[in-house]
């Protein structure tokens, strides 16, 4: 997290954070480094529990287990892509409510290239990445050009992604079965569920930890990063100042139809298995980790190591639960109280930053 | 890499014991148990993965577990309920991996997806029942046995009763579908479709997806209804549609016979529906519960050495004759 300076507007009130709101303070709040690093915080404290509350057996912590880490890590990695989209389009204090369904989309479509299409792997990929990002850009041009609310036309979105999944699935799922030969995946595509590094580190994980590096560096460094924070921030004084914020909501759209994308064809390699009904609620959690991550629904603030941290917390805690034999009611609730809690530190520091939302 | 050390540390201590004189003969692995701890008196957890709580049907096969278990001491039963989701549902199975359950059992929410976690439990030792639905591969190689009902043929029951019982002199039908390109919902709706050919002056006139349930259900058959006034016949996939088609049908002030599938028990279930005259029929989708918790028994309890492969539990067509007397059970 680099400090600095942009349009003259970095906040010194918290160290590294990006707004694009001058803070009329300059002491330094402690409510809001709390914030900054609320996930993270809220991540090692999800893990000390876990270490605590772990099961044991012959002596082995087993939340620590190396299996069950890799476990962790995996089951978020869906989650986790598409909430690194997710966190580009709230910056800009828009929604995108298609990502479940893009997934979904995606997955059918991977299935159906190289299960009857006869397509090859590369082919399938980016044609599939390409579907994704068109898909994005659709919605952010609607949004935009006719001023619609973005979660109105990303519900629209949903609902388009869920029907064309359908069709092209002919109502049907589709399993992937690997060879050589026409109607089959090549088998290098399998390697999407499976565990490198000696079997340890999961692929779908690799593929996670890589787009979110990508992500954090254009967030953080380039000027298309600047960018999506002055959109958020202040739309008026961005367009005043030349920011072009058409593009940069049409670009974060692209953004999120990549990531549901990459996560449809991470899903159909993982699970040889593409379904319209695929990442059906994704979205909410999603939503739910950019928001736990620090990164405001107002826009012009967040953070993208918030957000990972954010992803990798709830899978923790949905982790030790289970170890535990906990409810599945319990899980719900314990993540809706961690979402109350993130939401309303957030209005705390913007409180006492005066800016009264 | 962990199984392959595995493998060469028994396979040390086989040459030691060896070494050490005590020849082991290899037919007697044949007869060795499914569990190596298993024990008349021994303390066992069962880890069963549920595919979604949500569905009513699914929770009552939660009860009969959770009740067939409680009947054996030293047995505890942990449900994880996948939701519908089989990212979430994997991840569980990992978990009771990582636990190392004494006995999986699982109903996969769909196949293929959760081949690849079914064959982990098997590599790492643990036994693997399959309840309702399959996952891909074979019992008693891919994994230790299946449990279940057979949709399709269950499906195909209802056509068979609709076309020889309900709609002898032919007319038309309808049919309500579970949650599109679910596998369950496509195996019903090919198999009551399979069903009904014995008759060929049955038409299916219309067949919509409700999703499983009633709301859904009621809204699909009342426009069904609308567009095909002289339907005689609806086959719904599972009973929570057949309660929401039978509101569309009273609405509507029709007659219409109708046929459930799954044969809940309680107030609500289809079972008492059939009873009270409201339904034609339903077809239970038994849930192998008592028959799972016994083969469970079997291996941990009697050290059994193998069990059957496939245990199918047959439907039972619940009409008006055995209604009444089910229904006060």
């Amino acid at each position: 997290m680099s400090d600095q300076k942009i349009e003259g507007t970095a906040n010194p009130a918290v160290p590294g954070r990006r707004t694009a709101t001058a803070a009329p303070k300059h002491r330094v709040d402690p409510l809001a480094i709390i914030v900054r690093f609320q996930s993270l915080i809220g991540l090692v404290l999800v893990a000390i529990g876990g270490v605590i509350f772990s099961p044991r057996r012959h002596g082995e912590i087993l939340f620590l287990n190396p299996d069950n880490i890799a476990n962790i890590v995996r089951a978020v990695s869906e989650t986790g892509i598409i909430a690194i989209g997710m966190t580009f389009v709230i910056i800009t204090a828009g929604i995108d409510l298609s990502v479940g369904a893009v997934l979904g989309l995606s997955a059918v479509v991977t299935a159906t290239m190289m299960i009857s299409g006869g397509f090859g792997l590369i082919a399938t990929i980016l044609a599939v990445l390409v579907m994704g990002t068109v898909f994005g850009i659709v919605q952010g041009t609607i949004s935009t050009r006719f001023r619609l609310e973005p979660f109105i036309v990303t519900l629209a979105g949903l609902q388009a992604a869920r029907g064309l999944a359908l069709v092209v699935s002919g109502n049907q799922y589709i399993n992937i079965s690997y060879g050589d030969g026409p109607g089959l995946a090549p088998p290098v595509f399998a390697v999407l569920g499976e565990r490198l590094f000696d079997n340890t580190v999961p692929v779908a994980t690799i593929v996670f930890i890589i787009f979110a590096a990508i992500a954090t560096l254009v967030l953080n460094t380039t000027r298309f990063g600047r960018y999506v924070y002055a959109v958020g921030g202040n739309e008026r004084a961005a367009r005043i100042s030349g920011v072009p914020v058409s593009m940069v909501k049409i670009s974060v759209y692209a953004i999120t139809g990549f990531a549901s994308a990459l996560a449809g064809i991470v899903h159909a390699g993982q699970f040889n298995f593409g379904s319209a009904n695929d990442g059906m609620g994704y979205e909410l959690t999603a939503i739910a980790a950019v928001v736990i991550g620090g990164t405001s629904l107002f826009g012009g603030a967040g953070s993208m190591v918030g957000t990972v941290a954010g992803t990798i917390m709830l899978g923790a805690l949905a982790n030790i639960l289970q170890l535990n034999n906990i409810t599945p009611a319990m899980q719900l609730l314990a993540t809706a109280a961690i979402i109350v809690l993130a939401a309303v530190l957030q209005s705390l520091v913007r409180r006492r930053e005066g800016l009264g939302r | 890499m962990r199984t392959t050390q595995r493998g060469l540390s028994s396979a040390l201590k086989a040459v030691l014991l060896a070494g050490a004189g005590l020849c082991i003969a290899s037919a007697a692995q044949a007869a060795d148990p499914m569990v190596k701890a298993c024990a008349k008196d021994g303390q066992f957890i069962i880890g069963f993965s549920q595919a979604n709580n949500a569905e009513p049907y699914r929770q009552h096969v939660n009860d009969e577990l959770t009740a067939a278990a409680k009947e054996v001491p030293g047995f505890t039963l942990q449900i994880a309920d996948g939701a519908g989701n089989v990212n979430t549902q994997t991840s569980q199975v990992d978990n009771f991996i990582t636990q190392k359950v004494d006995i999986l059992l699982i109903s996969p929410f769909e196949a293929a997806p959760l081949t690849p976690a079914v064959k982990r439990a098997m590599d790492a030792g643990i036994p693997v029942i399959e309840l309702d639905r399959k996952t891909v591969g074979d019992p008693g190689k891919d994994y230790t046995a299946f449990i279940g009902g057979d949709n399709f043929k269950i499906a195909e029951e209802a056509g068979k009763f609709t076309a020889s019982k309900l709609l002898p002199d032919g007319g038309e039908a309808a049919v309500l579908e579970g949650l599109p390109s679910s596998t369950p919902a496509v195996e019903r709706l090919n198999g009551f479709k399979e069903g009904v050919k014995a008759n060929p002056k049955i038409q299916i006139v219309a067949e919509q997806a409700a999703d499983w349930v009633p709301d859904k259900a009621q809204t699909a058959f009342s426009a069904m209804l609308q567009a095909h006034p002289d339907i005689k016949v609806l086959y719904a996939s599972n009973d929570m549609m057949a309660a929401g088609a039978l509101l569309a049908a009273k609405g509507a002030g029709k007659d219409v016979k109708i046929i459930g599938t799954d044969g809940l028990p309680g107030p609500a279930g289809g079972i008492e529906a059939v009873a009270k005259g409201d339904w034609a029929a339903t077809f239970t989708y038994p849930t192998g519960a008592k028959e799972a918790i016994e083969m469970s028994k079997k291996i941990l309890l009697d050290c059994a050495t193998s069990v059957e492969p496939t245990v199918t539990v047959d439907t039972t067509a619940i009409t008006a004759e055995n209604a009444k007397a089910l229904a006060g059970k």
